[in-house]
């Protein structure tokens, strides 16, 4: 099992790294967010404040508005993380609906090697890309905070080894349930189109109704339970709170992380039932 | 039925959808070492049957048979066991082919240090050598339809099924192909399963050949012996457009065993060509219809095609006729001319 796991995930990998177009592709997506849409709208609600408005309180209406973090970049920066897990596995079920239509796909299923290691390889090289993704966005982030001009992701809170880990899991976590999920449409289907319009039927429904990218201070009271429950709200909480301090969060990143876990094992859950159903050795 | 066979079919069935029955009861029984041709027209069900053989599709009614291992119960044992080279590439043209192989390779479990071994080994015996270490996607069709070979024996399998394997190659990359082959059977006395539309390759390299049809076998035995259930040659006559029906009277001669009217030409059974062309012509003319052409066909698997299966073999499915001469040629000349 594990020299076929190997070899596939290698075959992954290679492909990869031959596509530099795709790499370049989806480090733009999240540099254009943080370049532009971070910075154009690093909304500041201060500002709104009536004149003579006491600092501290200026200052409190920023935490509340924002959940602890001193700017909306900064918010921002944390969700964009999120925002990457997710954005960064669209195309992975594609490439398997791709290798099958390039008979790829059915060489594989040819040979002995288990449903496990097909669906094994994909996985780990397709969580691999959010995940790397995800760093680089958080490393891009505080580097803007440090050029003159640019506003960047200011940390205010103290992370320490256990915030550091959490924050990890919770890439990891992420990344890896999106990246089920995807695989999973693309193992099931056969079309790239149909593949597309399911996975958007997914994918919007789940950012939008997630806190990642909204003020906290102006998402409806509705909104805000909603968010709470997703996933991607799930993961980023866990970054802000780590980030930014509990001030602003009813729960501990660890409560965020169990709940993140069970979506997590729910889906992968799912996922392994319909796979080896539809990975089943005759058909 | 014996069950010493390589490849055993026992009354296969493959219904799609409780509805297409695409395959209906066949059955037959390849020797090891044999090179068993599996013939048939587009839609036949020579597909569905190879899958079924190979591990890719359950039979709804029937068994398989694989080096004695029924496949419905012992899929991966018999993926194991086969080599398959399917109708398209499906070698990742972002992958080198060396590569390829070392990840196929992989895939049966065989070690890295193994399977680069092995890698090598087989690009060098597919004179891929200068080409290794190039991504696959810019091989030629003939070096593309090489890398499948290698491919499909990195894992040493003991019986090599075939779909179709030189559909679209020129004629020298089909020479060189079944050359490969051939060369294998020799060394290694693997079982080769193949199907094809390249009726003259089936003729030049199959020990005994199936056709199916309808998803039915319909003949079943060496290519002489199907050649020789024909009986006798084949005159093809044409008359000239809107010429009286000659049907009863060529019928009516010495050695005619049938006659086939299509529109102005007719398909005459006869045990001696050479006698029957001037008694034929000589007919038409008595009775008034002028004849345009004439041909004397010696049964080729051509034939015993359309007697079998009532239809002619589709020239767009395959080579022209000056290709097939040519590569039959270049096989004959590689071979030694064995046949």
């Amino acid at each position: 099992m594990l020299r076929e796991l190997g070899a596939l995930t290698r075959r992954e990998f290679l492909k990869l790294a031959r596509n530099p177009q795709a790499i370049f592709t989806s480090l733009l997506l999240p540099l254009l967010y943080l370049l532009l849409f971070g910075q154009g709208f690093n909304i500041n609600p201060a500002n709104f404040a009536p004149p003579g408005t006491p600092p501290a309180v200026v200052q409190g209406i920023v935490y509340a508005y924002f959940r602890g973090a001193p700017t909306y970049y900064s918010y921002f920066a944390a969700g964009m993380v999120g925002f990457v897990c997710v954005t960064a596995t669209l195309f992975i079920g594609a490439n398997v609906i791709f290798d099958k239509l390039f008979g790829i796909f059915k060489r594989t299923r040819g040979t002995p090697a288990p449903s496990a290691a097909v669906f094994g390889s994909r996985l780990i090289a397709g969580a691999a890309q959010p995940i790397l993704l995800a760093f680089f966005v958080l490393g891009l982030a505080i580097l803007f905070a440090h050029i003159p001009g640019l506003t960047g992701l200011h940390v205010t809170a103290s992370i320490g080894v256990l915030g550091a880990t959490e924050v990890v899991l919770a890439i990891v976590l992420l990344s890896l349930m999106f990246a089920t999920i995807f695989l999973t449409i693309g193992i099931l289907l056969d079309v790239p189109q149909i593949y597309f319009a399911v996975v958007n039927l997914i994918n919007l429904p789940v950012l939008l109704t997630s806190d990642a990218l909204y003020p906290w201070g102006s998402m409806p009271a509705w909104l805000r339970t909603a968010s709470q429950f997703n996933p991607i709200s799930l993961a980023v909480n866990v970054l802000r709170e780590t980030f930014f301090g509990a001030s602003y969060y009813p729960y501990s990143p660890e409560i965020y992380l169990l709940g993140l876990f069970a979506w997590t094992a729910v889906l992968v859950g799912i996922a392994i039932l319909l796979v080896q159903r539809a990975l089943r050795p005759l058909d | 039925m014996q069950n010493q066979g390589a490849i055993i079919a026992e009354n296969l069935v493959k219904v799609y959808n409780g509805k297409v029955r695409a395959v209906e009861g066949v059955s037959f029984n390849v020797a090891p070492g044999e090179i068993f041709g599996f013939l048939g027209p587009n839609g036949a069900g020579k597909t569905t049957t190879v899958s079924m053989l190979s591990a890719g599709l359950r039979p709804t009614e029937g068994r398989a048979i694989i080096d004695g291992l029924e496949v419905s119960h012992n899929a991966e044992a018999v993926k194991r066991r086969i080599g398959v080279i399917f109708q398209e590439a499906t070698a990742d043209g972002d992958l080198t082919g060396r590569e390829n192989l070392e990840v196929a390779a992989g895939t049966y479990g065989i070690s890295r240090a193994e399977g680069r071994s092995r890698a090598t080994a087989l690009i060098e015996e597919m004179h891929l050598t200068d080409a290794a270490d190039r991504y696959s996607k810019t091989y030629s069709g003939g070096m593309r339809r090489r890398l499948e070979l290698a491919v499909g024996l990195v894992h040493r399998p003991k019986i090599l099924f075939l779909d179709e394997p030189t559909l679209g190659l020129d004629p020298q990359g089909r020479a060189g192909f079944w050359g490969y082959v051939q060369k294998l059977r020799k060394e290694t006395g693997m079982t080769v399963f193949v199907t094809t539309h390249y009726l003259d390759e089936a003729d030049t390299m199959c020990d005994r050949i199936a056709i199916i049809d309808h998803g039915k076998i319909v003949a079943e035995g060496t290519p002489n012996q199907l050649k020789d259930r024909l009986g006798g040659d084949v005159v093809t006559v044409r008359t000239a457009p809107g010429a009286q029906d000659m049907t009863e009277a060529l019928r009516a001669l010495a050695g005619v065993t049938s006659v086939q009217r299509t529109d102005d030409s007719y398909r005459i059974k006869c045990s001696s060509g050479e006698t029957l062309v001037p008694l034929a012509v000589e007919t038409c003319y008595t009775a008034g219809a002028a004849v345009s052409g004439v041909t004397v066909k010696r049964p080729s698997l051509d034939e015993v095609f359309l007697e079998f299966t009532g239809r002619e073999y589709r020239e767009e499915d395959g080579p022209t006729a000056t290709d097939r001469a040519v590569m039959m040629q270049r096989v004959r000349g590689a071979m030694g001319g064995r046949r």
